[in-house]
């Protein structure tokens, strides 16, 4: 057996002797299989029930009897979020924003009923994930594993004996490199076996899964370089468990809240109230469609009236309220899309602090790609909302133009007793609407937004990878 | 004295023990701080509140000036509420980073607008805050061990134990002043910069004295888990390893773990449904009679019956009927859905008994009054408002009196608990 092997499995067989890292490991395992059990059902359970409630709204939206357009306008529709396959990997913020959004005329809702809202102060202690588990849980129980490897020997003066017989220096760290990193593998395993799972639904593209599979695989070998190198270039034991645990504490713990944090008072954002009166304010400037003598639709009348060569609104062909509808509401999506895009753009400006700060931390940079290719971050959330918004223009434009085309404007004006049902039309132009159909990210998109964050973690591994070869050359100097 | 005194120079001499005491003190200030502008905005946000809206009502006051319809002053103003941060809230987050904590309503059906959240960024509310409770909670644990682990195994390992052993008592008084030292230590270290920020705050004695007492309690929980791992004689090495496990197990691995418990023990789904069930009640009233909504509301508001009958035109008193009539249909699936936003919270109580990282967090976001109870207090607030708002409304619209735009000032201020 080679020098090589030889300290690897000895060291591998101290461990095992090790009783309290034996249990370690075994929580570790435990954890992560709870972690994907809990994480695969409550996927399922979420997804499910996101598709009942969402057919549950379609069916009530086909079943309405007739009506007027308008009343369907603000009847509105509901729609969910659905949860991507890799949810049950990583869910991301999937808990911190709502999944139910009610679309209608004139407003743009929140999305609502978000977990974060409807969950015990647990939820901010962190998610039982196995993306959570491999991201924090996992690194420190190598240190718990790791962190004596060479100090250890260096503490007790067997390392000096070893090199004194002849072992290459490059085969002592190698051996102990091995060692760990077999560990390594053993800890990512359960993880992997829930990705196995994931890997056969419906909707689960390979590349993000492989870019995933590659970055976590990256960031814990990382992590045994670094503790292979601390326990190289210090003298004590104790001292290499104290530095690694800090340096896991900063980075994991401790940056990943400062940088939020930062953020925040960086670029603030607007409050809805703010942004709500705001979009009033330009709406009244805009062109007020309750007003008779407002400019902008006292303009858009003569526009429409000229379009069609006659005098009076009464002697159009198509029912003007409708067509007032359909202008009043392209006036406000307008300004919808145009506060949407600027509250976007402040929530990206925030994120790109963050994604500076991972530059400091290999968690955070984990956190950002993992959630990125599994398309449960703030884009894909974003990319959810932007859709629906679309949708949503799409819905009232469509009700607006049956106003318009179905409903005359002498019935539409009318008050007397049977006027309310010749305002009505058919019931059957409601399941003519087109549900709505959100298109996720491909997976090409979902790899490439999970690009940054591998960049980072790479670069982190290359350079301990290179900090670990001159600690092996000076080993055993002092 | 002078032992204690002797003690302290022999304690500062330690580079660790300063390094640790220092790092813990600018890590409690500047969570401190970034609680108090946190809070300072939020109270910013609040303030500007009567100026946006002075603007927003005079808009709806010109609309209103023309028709002196009550219905149209009601259905178009939207009135603001706000829950103002309790004094201590900058060292507790809590839930108002993810809760809003201003909302506009409106005389509307409110289960269709009290749902509504703030606008954050979900990707930086994931980790949580770095506020004091955090501080206190995750990092001084850390630090606790790092002045604790080595306390006997240390003087082990430097072969003075056996002669520390042999002073009166087994030395007894001399691991309980270098315990105690080590103790206040840390607990100056949390204590001090919080004060400051009571103090910037104006926050109760009362309220600042529990959070003190109850920091002290913490970091005594954590100095016994150390003394404890220290009977048993193993290295500092392995005493700092098996503190380090321990700290995982109880700051995430348990909560987290709980928190998948008491998910799934106690759904809660009745969110969406509400919506759903509501809309449809509050849309159905088109395509019934008119009376027959209006029999169902005047049953349970009988003060508003006999005054002015429904006239064959629309009018508003309807509308607003029919819309409270939607609300009051979904009220059993309001109860639950509340009930097992309680259930969950009562749970994680309980749980809180046993796990101190999770009791600490608890009693720290109730002082500071951030927690899923203030939300719903909050909540009971607007309920309440709003159902003054209705009156007031209705005050016109059912007895048909004309609504002049000064009459908004006479509609009810919306006042905060605090």
């Amino acid at each position: 057996m080679s020098p090589l092997l030889l300290i690897a499995s000895d060291e591998l067989r101290l461990m095992v002797r090790n009783r309290v890292a034996l249990i370690a490991f075994a929580l570790l395992v435990l954890l992560t299989l709870a972690a994907v059990a809990s994480a695969w059902s409550h996927q399922q359970h979420a997804a499910d029930l996101r598709a009942r409630h969402q057919s549950a709204a379609e069916h009530a939206f086909d079943a309405q009897p007739d009506r007027h357009p308008h009343r369907v306008v603000h009847y509105g529709h509901f729609i969910y979020r659905p949860l991507s396959p890799l949810a049950a990997f990583d869910p991301g913020i999937d808990a911190f924003t709502g999944s139910s959004l009610f679309l209608e005329g004139h407003r743009q809702n929140t999305a609502n009923f978000g977990d974060v809202r409807q969950s015990s102060l647990l939820i901010r202690f962190g998610q039982l994930t196995p993306a959570f588990v491999l991201q924090t849980v996992a690194p420190l129980l190598l240190i718990f594993l790791g962190y004596g490897v060479l100090a250890r020997e260096t503490e007790r003066g067997t390392l000096r004996l070893l090199l004194l017989q002849g072992v290459h220096r490059s085969h002592v760290v190698g051996g102990k490199l091995l060692a760990l990193g077999a560990v390594t593998l053993l800890a990512g395993l359960p993880a992997m076996a829930g990705f196995a799972l994931i890997a056969g639904q419906p909707g689960a593209s390979a590349l993000p899964m492989v870019v995933t599979a590659l970055a976590y695989g990256a960031y814990l070998a990382l992590w045994a370089v670094l503790i292979v190198f601390v326990s190289a270039r210090v003298s004590h034991s104790r001292s290499a468990l104290l530095g690694l645990v800090g340096f896991w504490v900063v980075t994991a713990v401790l940056l990943p809240r400062i940088a939020p944090d930062v953020a925040n008072a960086v670029v603030p954002l607007e409050s809805r109230l703010q942004t709500d009166i705001a979009i009033g304010r330009d709406l009244r400037r805009m062109g007020d469609s309750h007003n008779a003598n407002d400019p902008h639709f006292t303009a858009f009348r003569q526009s429409v009236l000229d379009r069609y060569r006659v005098d009076r609104i009464e002697d159009l062909p198509v029912n003007f309220k409708g067509l007032q509808a359909i202008e009043g509401e392209r006036l406000t999506s307008d300004l919808f899309d145009r506060y949407a895009a600027e509250a976007d753009a402040a929530q990206g400006r925030q994120n790109q602090i963050v994604r500076t700060a991972s530059l400091f931390s290999p968690p955070i940079a984990l956190r950002s790609l993992s959630m990125a290719a599994a398309g449960t971050d703030l884009a894909a959330h974003q990319r959810f909302l932007s859709q629906a918004e679309a949708y949503r223009f799409d819905l009232v434009q469509r009700l607006n133009q049956l106003q318009a085309h179905g409903v005359s404007y002498a019935d539409d004006s009318a008050s007397d007793p049977g006027a309310d049902r010749r305002k009505r039309i058919a019931a059957d132009n409601w399941r003519q609407v087109p549900e709505f159909d959100y298109r996720p990210a491909t997976a090409s998109e979902l790899a490439l937004g999970a690009l940054p964050g591998l960049l980072v973690i790479l670069g982190w591994l290359g350079l301990s990878g290179l900090l670990l070869i001159m600690a092996t050359r000076r080993l055993g100097d002092r | 004295m002078s032992l204690w005194m002797h003690e302290a120079r022999l304690l500062m001499r330690s580079r660790i023990v300063l390094i640790a005491t220092l790092l813990l003190t600018v890590f409690t200030g500047a969570a401190v701080v970034t609680g108090l502008r946190e809070i300072s905005r939020q109270e910013g946000a609040i303030a500007a509140i009567p100026a946006a809206q002075a603007e927003d009502l005079a808009a709806v006051a010109a609309r209103v000036a023309e028709s002196q319809d009550a219905g149209t002053a009601a259905y178009y103003s939207f009135h603001p509420t706000w829950d103002a941060p309790a004094p201590l809230a900058f060292s507790a987050l809590g839930m108002r980073d993810v809760s809003p904590y201003m909302l506009r309503v409106r005389a509307l059906g409110l289960e269709a607008q009290i749902y509504d959240g703030e606008t954050f960024n979900p990707e930086l509310a994931l980790p949580g805050r770095f506020d004091f409770a955090f501080v206190l909670v995750f990092l001084a644990p850390l630090f606790v061990i790092a002045l604790f682990h080595d306390l006997t195994s240390g003087e082990r390992e430097a072969g003075r134990l056996h002669t520390l052993s042999s002073l009166p008592h087994g030395g007894r008084g001399l691991w309980f002043r270098r315990a105690t030292l080590r103790f206040a230590l840390i607990w100056l270290a949390l204590s001090g910069p919080f004060v400051i920020g009571a103090l910037a705050s104006g926050a109760p004695i009362v309220g600042a004295a529990a959070v003190m007492a109850l920091t002290a309690g913490y970091l005594l929980f954590w100095i016994v888990v150390c003394l404890l791992i220290s009977r048993l004689r193993w290295t500092s090495v392995a005493n700092a390893a098996a503190l380090a496990a321990i700290w995982l197990v109880l700051a995430l691995v348990l909560p987290t773990l709980a928190n998948v418990v008491i998910n799934r023990t106690v759904p809660v789904e009745q969110g969406s449904e509400i919506a759903l069930a509501q809309r449809e009640a509050v849309n159905r009233a088109w395509d019934i009679p008119r009376e027959e909504t209006m029999r169902r509301f005047y049953a349970n508001h009988p003060e508003w019956d006999g005054i002015a009958p429904l006239p064959s035109t629309f009018h508003y008193k309807w509308y607003f009927a029919f819309h409270q009539v939607g609300d009051e249909a979904v009220a059993d699936q309001v109860l639950a859905y509340r009930e097992g936003l309680e259930r969950r919270d009562a749970a994680a109580r309980t749980l809180a008994w046993m796990l101190p990282t999770v009791g600490v967090q608890g009693m720290l976001t109730r002082l500071a009054e951030t927690d899923l109870e203030a939300q719903l207090a909050y909540q009971d607030d607007i309920r309440g408002y709003h159902e003054r708002l209705r009156a007031f409304y209705y005050g016109y619209l059912f007895r048909d009196r004309p609504f002049s735009p000064h009459d908004f000032q006479r509609a009810p201020k919306f006042t905060s608990r605090g």
